[in-house]
């Protein structure tokens, strides 16, 4: 208990604010596998939790940024990128200095010129729009509203991209249309973090008849990718960890390009978690390990596949032991951060359960070591499962040993029918007094105002308690 | 003023002969005046008549006498009362059931003015048999007798009555008011609580809690803080209330005792720590509304319940494992629990005092012995007949012109598989 319980009060600090130390991301083609604001939150969330990668994470997300027109942006990170590096440089050693006096200035020129030419394209995408709006052009007033959306995102302002994108809703005349409005409506609602709305869109676009036409086509596929991805996404932001695997599971290897919101490894990373989390043996083999397309996209993660093998091979203690090891890098991610306590003791769970499902008894020295785990903690664990339900067992303390727990099925329902029995006598007793308090109009009313009643009311209690002394 | 009294007496003779009570008990109603104005010869009118023929008389006249504004010689009152109560007769009384009530309510005042609650309660059981139509019928008499009893701590006679289950309810002349039907069931649970009869008195405060009601009443308010509090003890949990609580509940008292619903959530965590805490935290408002004793065993539940958990995942534990896990102070403290627990049926086990060792046991019964089958058979019987109960209340309001009139034929035919009494009662309030 007492280890586990330690345990368990760390992760809920690093939900809160997790620092990772030791971490093996190469950030380069981490940073590499996104676009747009993707890339920037993903690299602001390393720099928050990685002190390491600090700097070299500030300084991409600023080279990034310098790209867009997200004035407000590039501001925030240049000053956050001066904070760390003189914060760092108090305790570095002179070595680094030189590549600390590299920060770059404040580059005041580009942020005014940006802003500038943000408010003139700004200007100019409004006049394009109104003039297709006078012209009443279906086709050119959405696309313009879709220009004006891009444009907002660009500049960082996401609840006006949400607005444009939503806007250009009524003027869509092809299903296509209305499956690349979807698509762009998630993708800020993504960024919003606004999971209800995904959700919600996501429908919408399933939906829309020509999706599920296309499917076989390779365009429709790419659609059908994203919409999953995005409500995986959304599923498992809201730890609904068994549908989001199912969503990640549905994704097509070749087709998965959506460097805006998710890449191919995330897929991996998260569909597999997911999985583990919270699907049985056979769900597990039927829909992961065997599943061609999926196997395409666990190459990516050499490390989530060996795990997911392990786990299937009954080989606990070396499938946590590497759960473990790339625990620190699943922290880093944006996502799966604030699940990855949860999804690792559902995962134990799962995996304590299976070990024990086939035994009749089973010893808890043995399943210790098979777990990594000192007796009583397992013990500990133990009773926890046993409590919810999951397993259905007994512990035998004093020999340490776990038995199996068969029900008296016969038993248990004469007690089921007695208590059943009693509980209508109980309703019944209760419904006839109360037609009774009906048919003679019992019911407390207000007392009039002033009146004696109220004080005679609140007296009886005084009486009843007095009584009671 | 003679002449006034000799009216009185001439007309309850002549009236009481000619069995003509209806008129006479409004005769004495418009009276109360004139008799009170004569206060001084209200005895010399009393030895006048009969106590079996001229019943109604008598109550007239003992109804005054109690409303006197300071009764002159109350244990001559007392003991007139006394006698009436016993001897009175029982078909004319029922013709005043309010003033017979009436008398009733003002001797407990009486009685609890001048600390002497113990002598009203065989008067009282006495009277509720006289004016009670059947064994399961209510009446406002009930509430006085129970205060009786918990204020004079004699609990015993009140539980013939407190053991019907109450079908139907005295009228009393339309006087018979929410708030003797709440006390009733305020007072009746906290009887059964000082038996130690936790699940009646959880349904008592039910009864209490889910009274029809328009406006918070105190009572209302002291049973739910005691419904929570049994709730806790018996069940671990505070069961949800019916559908038909009023919405008053939700809305005004739940808020009203926020102190007890701490206590529920310190309590659904399984902690004892935080469950004591909470105690002292709110210890003042606990006291002061006289729930401490309560309180206090609410505490040791939480223990009892820890360990009955500890029943379903271990089949052996040692005594100062139990002790760590439930936080007792040791195994000591442990075995006394376990102890009192075996001995109260709560948990199944065996204390092996040499190496300290608890084993837990299924349930001995097997539900195949001849006792266990009589004893189903007799709850199936008790079930079957209130089935038939629900029947007959049932028959009773369908076949009633009002109910057919309101319903209509066609849609009484539709709805007929889809009403429950429930709804019956409904209607028949709708009118």
């Amino acid at each position: 208990m007492q280890v586990d319980g330690v345990q368990e009060e760390n992760d809920n600090v690093e939900v809160a604010h997790h620092l990772v130390e030791n971490t093996n991301l190469d950030l380069e083609t981490y940073a590499g596998s996104y676009r747009g604001l993707a890339k920037l939150h993903r690299l602001l969330f390393v720099a928050e939790h990685c002190p390491p990668l600090r700097v070299e994470a500030l300084r991409m997300a600023l080279s990034h940024v310098m790209t867009t027109y997200n004035s407000n942006m590039y501001q925030e990170i240049h000053k956050s990128l001066q904070d760390a590096i003189t914060g760092r440089q108090s305790i570095l050693p002179d070595t680094l200095v030189g590549i600390v006096h590299n920060v770059p200035s404040l580059d005041t020129q580009w942020i005014e010129s940006t802003a500038k030419k943000a408010a003139l394209k700004l200007e100019k995408l409004d006049t394009d729009l109104k003039n297709y709006k006078s012209n009443s052009i279906k086709e050119s007033i959405r696309r313009g509203h879709d220009d004006l959306g891009d444009h907002y995102l660009d500049c960082g302002d996401l609840s006006n991209a949400l607005k444009c994108y939503s806007r250009a809703r009524d003027y869509c005349t092809s299903a296509k249309h209305v499956v690349n409005m979807c698509l762009n409506v998630i993708k800020v609602s993504v960024y919003l973090q606004n999971w209800s709305h995904v959700l919600s869109y996501v429908n919408k676009a399933e939906s829309t008849p020509q999706v599920s036409e296309q499917l076989n086509k390779d365009s429709g596929q790419a659609v059908v990718t994203r919409l999953k991805c995005a409500a995986g996404l959304a599923e498992l932001a809201t730890k609904k960890y068994k549908s989001a695997a199912k969503y990640f599971l549905q994704a097509n290897f070749d087709h998965c390009e959506f460097p805006e919101l998710i890449s191919a490894n995330n897929v991996a990373m998260y569909g597999a978690l997911c999985a583990l989390a919270s699907f049985d043996r056979q769900e597990l083999q039927k829909h992961v390990i065997s599943s061609s397309s999926f196997k395409l996209f666990l190459e990516l993660e050499p490390q989530l596949r060996d795990i997911l093998h392990q786990f299937y091979d009954s080989k606990y203690a070396s499938c946590l032991k590497l759960l473990h090891q790339i625990k620190d890098n699943l922290l880093l991610d944006l996502y799966l951060a604030p699940h990855v306590s949860a999804l690792y003791t559902q995962i134990r769970n799962r995996a304590l359960c299976q070990y024990f499902s086939p035994y009749a008894s089973a010893d808890m020295n043995r399943m210790a070591s098979a777990f990594n785990t000192t007796v009583s903690a397992l013990e500990d664990e133990l009773m926890l499962l046993i409590l919810d339900g999951q397993i259905n067992a007994r512990i035998d303390s004093h020999n340490k040993i776990l038995y199996a727990k068969n029900d008296d099925q016969r038993n248990s329902t004469f007690e089921k029918s007695v208590a059943m029995g009693v509980d209508y006598q109980r309703r019944s007793k209760a419904l006839i007094l109360r037609s009774a308090m009906w048919t003679n109009q019992i019911h407390v009313k207000s007392p009039p105002r002033e009146g004696g009643q109220g004080g005679e009311m609140s007296l009886a209690p005084g009486n009843a308690a007095s009584a009671r002394n | 003023m003679a002449n006034a009294l000799e009216h009185y007496v001439n007309n309850v003779r002549t009236l009481s002969q000619q069995g003509n009570l209806a008129q006479l008990c409004e005769f004495i109603s418009h009276s109360y005046e004139v008799l009170s104005r004569n206060a001084s010869h209200l005895d010399n009118v009393l030895g006048t008549f009969d106590l079996q023929h001229h019943s109604l008389g008598v109550l007239g006249i003992l109804c005054v006498k109690y409303s006197l504004p300071n009764i002159p010689d109350f244990e001559v009152l007392y003991l007139q009362t006394e006698e009436f109560i016993t001897a009175c007769n029982g078909e004319q009384v029922r013709y005043a059931t309010d003033s017979f009530a009436e008398l009733c309510h003002k001797l407990t005042n009486n009685l609890v003015d001048r600390k002497q609650p113990l002598r009203g309660i065989s008067l009282l059981a006495k009277a509720i048999n006289k004016i009670q139509l059947s064994p399961s019928q209510l009446t406002s008499i009930h509430a006085d007798l129970c205060q009786m009893c918990l204020l004079s701590k004699c609990m015993k006679p009140a539980l013939p009555f407190l053991d019907v289950d109450i079908t139907d309810i005295s009228k009393e002349g339309g006087l018979y008011d929410a708030r003797h039907f709440l006390q009733y069931y305020y007072y009746g649970g906290m009887i059964y609580l000082a038996l130690k009869k936790l699940d009646r008195a959880l349904y008592f405060f039910e009864i209490a809690v889910t009274t029809p009601s328009m406006a918070v009443s105190h009572i209302m308010l002291e049973s739910y803080k005691k419904y929570l509090l049994v709730a806790l003890i018996l069940h671990g949990k505070i069961p949800s209330l019916p559908k038909y609580t009023s919405h008053v509940v939700v809305k005004y008292i739940k808020p009203l005792v926020q102190p007890y619903n701490d206590l529920a959530t310190a309590y659904a965590t399984n902690q004892p720590t935080e469950l004591r805490n909470m105690v002292t935290k709110h210890q003042d408002i606990y006291n002061r509304d006289n729930n401490m004793g309560l309180v206090k065993q609410c505490v040791t539940s939480i223990f009892k319940k820890n360990i009955q958990r500890l029943t379903k995942t271990f089949m052996t534990l040692s005594l100062t494992d139990m002790a760590n896990r439930v936080q007792l102070a040791g195994p000591r403290e442990a075995e006394k629990y376990v102890l009192h627990m075996i001995e109260d049926g709560e948990i199944f086990a065996t204390i092996n005092q040499r190496d300290g060792m608890v084993s837990f046991h299924d349930n001995p019964e097997k539900f195949n012995s001849v006792g266990m089958f009589l004893k189903i058979d007799e709850e199936i019987q008790k079930c079957i007949s209130l089935d038939a109960k629900l029947r007959d209340m049932d028959r009773e309001i369908s076949v009633n012109p009002h109910f057919v009139m309101k319903v209509g034929i066609s849609s009484l035919l539709s709805n007929w598989y889809n009403l429950d009494c429930f709804q019956f009662t409904e209607f028949w309030n709708a009118w």
